[in-house]
């Protein structure tokens, strides 16, 4: 008789791990994959870009740079994520480097998006064998890889980018945000 | 204007619901009819209400209206109409669209069904149903919108996921699945019913064994058709990769199939009846966990189904279902208790005992498995992953004593089995089982799981035979009816008996062909020029040529394909491509599949160089491994065939009923 409340413990003992389960993994962010990149020098690339011009990697040395992989067909994250990177490159000209990268695009697909949702500044690489992205180990566009001043890359981000995502990634690359 | 009425729907469906819910609950308490029929009705209305928006979504998928964001990601002009009906189920947003559709039905069928009947149990049937129904449309009323607009909009959309427009299967093996996932709900309304009015006798699973049978074998053909597609599309040669999405079916499955089990035991026996409420209440909290796992994002680190806020809303709603659903079978256990002493050792419960002792084994494993990655992260941060490898060395010992249980189960008698019948019952099968393997080892097979297999299987078909035979000759006897005549009768007049048994052979068949497949097989990788000539066991395989085009169905994807002519057993041409789809960075391999009964030939490009003009090809011989589907839809036959409703029972039952 005295031992008939001890079987209500069930309830909790059940109850309260599993929810400790589901909540914590809830609380990861699934966008930080990791990379085995990071840590290491970024893979050199070299190509025609949109312009109609020539881009190498070597270029980026001496300063952050982020390498931004993206797509015109990527709707709406690459939409979302386009005003972030415009937002960036003018509020911090001649301190940090960006190049994007086409992923699996058509030129004319590639200018009708940059006509549509703003001009950038910055080179976009053509990549039509898809050779960068595979160098990089690209799951499918957005995604952003930070590259410090040495050239090493110091992060990966998976997904369009936001405010404070940029933020919290600049600090890490020693920019003021 | 389309999509307005579509989300409109959407809202009037979670009132009809959430009115439907309270109804019940006011009308369970007084036994108005007026009230519950009234309830019944707003459930009806949310099934209309659901379609309705499920058709507005198709509309705008056929019309490509991509001011829609649902449309504009999954959706692009060139998409087929096929693949754009099923994009309804391709994304996160419209799978939940379509599973409330699929909920709501079997909600609306079952108080249809029961409308007359079983008075005390059903409001409280109706509540369980309409709350579940109900937070489906409040998911699609908040954190997951299916009709969310854009603007501006856009010119072009993203197009389906490439993986899930590359097979017809797309359309099958998704509402098969979820028609299982969803239709588990039946039961465990039914237990919640029973519990609340303590009407914890034979009566609730008279219906819910039935009601468990449908889901199941629409879960069974869902798995079995999945494993089809995965093997027809993914390009790898295999069917079964112990996947988190995988794994979050088999798991309701597993426990589905102890219960069908468990429950015959505590329907005869009067025994086992806390665990057969437990099975039920895990099946329904695993297929809530399963679409957790698979939609949140804890476990599958794609970032396709992150971004929504609803795996707050599903990890709330299983601690809310779990934590009510035990407290309420702890309120009740004093009415659980057995009703008659545990039979003996040697008898058909403890068989079916033990079998759900395995069962669950199996379930804990594969959830441990499934979860463990997200146990390491959530205590060191660190990122791991349990591999198939794993799976099969935990699971297939359990798996294989199963098999073993599938066959003496069904020959021993209920309460307890004298050492003689045993002997008697178990001589033949046993010493055929050996037969067989040491037939295989003469024949040349040489490893241990086939040789297992071999060997187990044939004692359980022996032993089924033997139960057939005995029935059949004993009624030919008795009647003077001729043999099939007897076997028919046997099996019509006692459908859940056999069906059982045709459910076991089909069981049989699929770990015969499992065994085979997985360790018999020939897997070879070759890097062939253009005119080059390949022997792989009796066939000879030449490489023509590589041939790049656009997809005449599409022509944004742009396909490569080695074309092949084979020699052999069979013989012709036929091409094996990868596919390069605008919206995937890696190109979808289509593998070509020649089966015969026997074995399947199945060839897959893994690379090409577009220079050489080589092509680098991954080639299989896997034998039997049609055998696993056929095997599959015996099952769901058999299961079929058991619940088949008795034409005669039911005209007594009418006579009765009229007089």
């Amino acid at each position: 008789m005295r031992t008939r409340w001890l079987r209500w413990l069930l309830v909790p003992l059940l109850v309260v791990p599993v929810g400790w389960l589901l909540f914590t993994g809830l609380g990861h962010d699934p966008r930080l994959i990791p990379s085995p990149l990071v840590g290491k020098p970024m893979p050199a690339f070299a190509g025609t870009t949109l312009a109609g011009g020539q881009f190498s990697s070597a270029e980026l040395a001496g300063k952050p740079a982020i390498v931004n992989f993206w797509a015109s067909y990527c709707i709406p994250s690459c939409v979302d994520e386009h005003p972030v990177l415009l937002d960036l490159a003018a509020r911090h000209v001649g301190e940090l480097q960006m190049v994007g990268v086409l992923v699996n695009d058509t030129t004319d697909g590639a200018r009708a998006f940059l006509a549509r949702y703003g001009q950038v500044s910055w080179p976009n690489l053509l990549n039509a064998d898809g050779g960068v992205s595979i160098d990089y180990g690209v799951t499918g566009p957005p995604e952003t890889f930070f590259v410090n001043s040495q050239g090493i890359v110091v992060a990966r981000h998976v997904g369009p980018l936001t405010a404070a995502v940029v933020a919290e990634e600049l600090a890490a690359l020693g920019i003021e945000p | 204007m389309i999509p307005t009425l579509g989300h409109l729907a959407v809202v009037i469906g979670l009132a009809a619901t959430v009115y439907a819910a309270g109804a019940f609950i006011l009308g369970g308490r007084s036994g108005d009819a007026a009230v519950l029929a009234s309830a019944r009705r707003a459930m009806y209305a949310a099934f209309a209400l659901v379609a309705f928006a499920c058709f507005a979504m198709v509309v705008s998928l056929l019309s490509h209206d991509f001011s829609v964001l649902y449309v504009a990601r999954n959706n692009a002009t060139t998409t087929p109409p096929f693949y754009s009906v099923i994009s309804l189920w391709a994304a996160l947003e419209g799978s939940i669209l379509f599973w409330t559709l699929l909920a709501s039905g079997w909600a609306s069928l079952v108080l249809y069904r029961y409308r007359a009947r079983l008075p005390a149990l059903m409001p409280w049937v109706g509540a369980t149903l309409a709350l579940g129904t109900a937070f489906f449309f409040a998911v699609m009323a908040w954190p997951s919108d299916p009709f969310v607009r854009v603007t501006p909009i856009g010119l072009e959309g993203n197009g389906p996921n490439a993986l899930l427009q590359n097979h017809p299967f797309m359309g099958l093996h998704p509402p098969l699945l979820y028609l299982g996932y969803t239709g588990m709900a039946i039961p465990f309304a039914f237990g919640m019913a029973a519990l609340i009015t303590r009407r914890t006798d034979e009566e609730w699973l008279a219906v819910v064994r039935r009601w468990t049978l449908v889901p199941w074998i629409f879960l069974t053909a869902g798995i079995v058709a999945g494993a089809w597609w995965s093997y027809a599309v993914l390009g790898w040669g295999g069917y079964w990769a112990w996947d988190p999405v995988e794994n979050a079916a088999l798991l309701p499955w597993l426990t589905a199939t102890a219960f069908i089990h468990s429950s015959m035991v505590a329907e005869r026996r009067g025994t086992l009846r806390t665990w057969t409420h437990a099975l039920v209440i895990a099946t329904f909290v695993l297929t809530l966990v399963g679409t957790f796992l698979t939609r949140s994002g804890v476990v599958n680190s794609v970032h396709a189904f992150t971004t929504s806020g609803i795996g707050a809303w599903f990890a709330s709603a299983i601690l809310v279902t779990l934590g009510v659903a035990l407290a309420l079978l702890v309120w009740r256990l004093p009415d659980l208790r057995d009703r008659r002493p545990p039979g003996a050792v040697v008898s058909r419960e403890s068989a079916f005992v033990f079998n759900n002792v395995l069962f669950l084994g199996v379930t804990f494993a594969i959830l441990f498995g499934t979860l463990y990655p997200v146990l390491v992260e959530a205590t060191t941060g660190a990122k791991a992953s349990v591999g198939a490898p794993w799976f099969n060395r935990v699971n297939a010992p359990i798996f294989v004593a199963l098999l073993f249980l599938t066959g003496v189960g069904p020959a021993l008698p209920w309460g307890g089995a004298s050492w003689a019948t045993v002997r008697e019952r178990f001589a033949v099968p046993i010493l055929s089982g050996v037969g067989v393997v040491v037939a295989a080892w003469a024949l040349g097979v040489r490893d241990a799981a086939p040789l297992g297999i071999f060997g187990l299987a044939t004692f359980v078909l022996v032993v089924m035979g033997d139960e057939v035979v005995r029935g059949a000759h004993s009624r030919a006897r008795s009647r003077g009816e001729t043999a099939p005549l007897a076997v028919l009768r046997l099996a019509t007049r006692n459908r859940r008996r056999y069906g059982g048994y045709l459910a076991h052979v089909g069981i049989c068949v699929m770990a015969v062909a499992i065994a085979v497949s997985a360790t018999l097989g020939i897997d070879r990788t070759a890097t062939l020029a253009e005119g080059e000539t390949l022997s792989i066991g009796p066939y000879t395989l030449t490489y023509d040529k590589l041939v790049t085009e656009p997809l005449a169905s599409d022509p944004r994807v742009i396909e490569t394909r080695a074309e092949l002519t084979l020699a052999g057993p069979q013989s012709g041409h036929m091409a094996t491509a990868l596919r390069d789809y605008p919206n995937s960075a890696t190109a979808i391999a289509t593998p070509v599949v020649r089966t015969a009964l026997g074995e399947d030939l199945y060839v897959t490009l893994l690379g090409y160089n577009p220079d050489a003009r080589t092509a680098t090809l991954r080639i299989f011989i896997n034998p039997l491994v049609m055998w696993i589907w056929t095997g599959g839809a015996i099952v769901a036959f058999g299961a079929l065939f058991a619940i088949w409703p008795d034409r005669r029972r039911t005209a007594v039952a009418a006579a009765v009923a009229g007089a």
